[in-house]
C-alpha cells in the first residue's frame, strides 16, 4: 500500500474524534493527533483500536507508546504490514 | 511537578465505549481491570482510573519532558473516596480525587506537602475551552503572566519572557475546566 493510500484510510479512521477541522483538512504527515487535530486523548484509543481493525494488524505496546502523529502511525502500520 | 485532569461524565458516555473490545485491556493493567469488572458502576471506575492515570502523566512528563502513549504503565490504587496513587516505573504521585455526579477532577502532585492552589468551574459551551480555562488561571497572577507551552505540551507562566519557577496544569473536557498550579517553587 502506498503512502497516499495509508493517509487517506487514516484520515477516516480519525475523522470521528477530531476536534479542530482546519487542522484535520490541512492534515499531513506532520500533524500531532493530540496537539493539532485536538483528538482527546481518551479517545486516542479508538484511534488505535479502529487502525487494527482496518488494518488487520496488532499494535503492541511499544508501537502504541509512540503513536502521537500520523508520521508515526504510517511508520507503525507499515511496519506491522510487512511483518 | 503538578498535573489535574478533568473528566465531563455526561461527555465520556458519548465520546467514549469503554465496553468496545480492546478497550479496556489497552489502557488498565490486569488489577485495575478486575477492579473496573467487579465494581457496582464500571463506568464511573473507568473514568476515574483514567482520570487519575492522565493527571499522573502530566506530572510525568513535566518532569521528563517526553510525550507519549502508555496509559497501561501507570498504576492506579486507590486508597480512600480522595486519594490514590500512581505508581510509574519507580515514580509515585499522590492523588487527589474529587468525584461529583457529573464530573471526575484528579490532581497528581509528586510531593504532597507542598502547597498547591486548584480550582474547577463551568464553561459555557459557546466559548474556546482552552481559552476561559488559561483566562481563570491567569486571573490568579498579575496582568503581565502569559502562559505558554513548550514543544512536549508542558504548559509554563511567563513575566515579561522570564519563566515563573512554579509548575501549572491546565484541563477542561466538555462543561468543566479546571487548573492547579504549585505555590512553592520547584525550578
Amino acid at each position: 500500500m502506498t503512502k497516499e493510500k495509508l493517509i487517506i484510510k487514516l484520515k477516516v479512521i480519525v475523522k470521528p474524534y477530531i476536534q479542530d477541522e482546519e487542522a484535520f483538512k490541512n492534515l499531513t504527515e506532520e500533524t500531532d493527533f493530540i496537539n493539532d487535530l485536538k483528538i482527546n486523548s481518551a479517545n486516542l484509543v479508538d484511534v488505535i483500536l479502529d487502525v487494527e481493525d482496518e488494518f488487520e494488524i496488532e499494535i503492541d505496546n511499544d508501537s502504541m507508546e509512540k503513536m502521537l502523529s500520523v508520521k508515526a502511525a504510517i511508520e507503525i502500520i507499515e511496519e506491522k504490514l510487512s511483518a | 511537578m503538578i498535573g489535574n485532569d478533568i473528566v465531563d461524565l455526561q461527555l465520556a458516555k458519548t465520546q467514549s465505549n469503554w465496553q468496545r473490545k480492546g478497550f479496556l485491556e489497552k489502557q488498565f493493567t490486569e488489577e485495575e481491570q478486575q477492579t473496573i469488572l467487579n465494581s457496582k458502576n464500571p463506568f464511573l471506575q473507568v473514568w476515574l482510573f483514567w482520570s487519575m492515570k492522565e493527571a499522573a502523566y502530566k506530572c510525568y512528563v513535566q518532569e521528563h519532558q517526553k510525550r507519549f502513549f502508555a496509559p497501561k504503565k501507570f498504576k492506579c490504587k486507590i486508597l480512600s473516596n480522595t486519594e490514590g496513587i500512581v505508581q510509574i516505573n519507580s515514580f509515585n504521585y499522590s492523588l487527589k480525587i474529587i468525584l461529583s455526579d457529573f464530573y471526575i477532577h484528579s490532581l497528581a502532585v509528586k510531593n504532597k506537602n507542598k502547597k498547591m492552589v486548584s480550582a474547577l468551574f463551568f464553561i459555557n459551551k459557546k466559548s474556546s475551552q482552552t481559552e476561559i480555562t488559561n483566562q481563570y488561571l491567569l486571573s490568579y497572577f498579575s496582568d503581565e503572566v502569559k502562559l505558554h507551552k513548550n514543544e512536549v505540551g508542558v504548559p509554563f507562566l511567563y513575566q515579561q519572557q522570564k519563566r515563573l519557577p512554579v509548575s501549572i496544569s491546565t484541563s477542561h473536557h466538555g462543561d468543566y475546566g479546571g487548573f492547579a498550579f504549585t505555590l512553592e517553587n520547584e525550578f
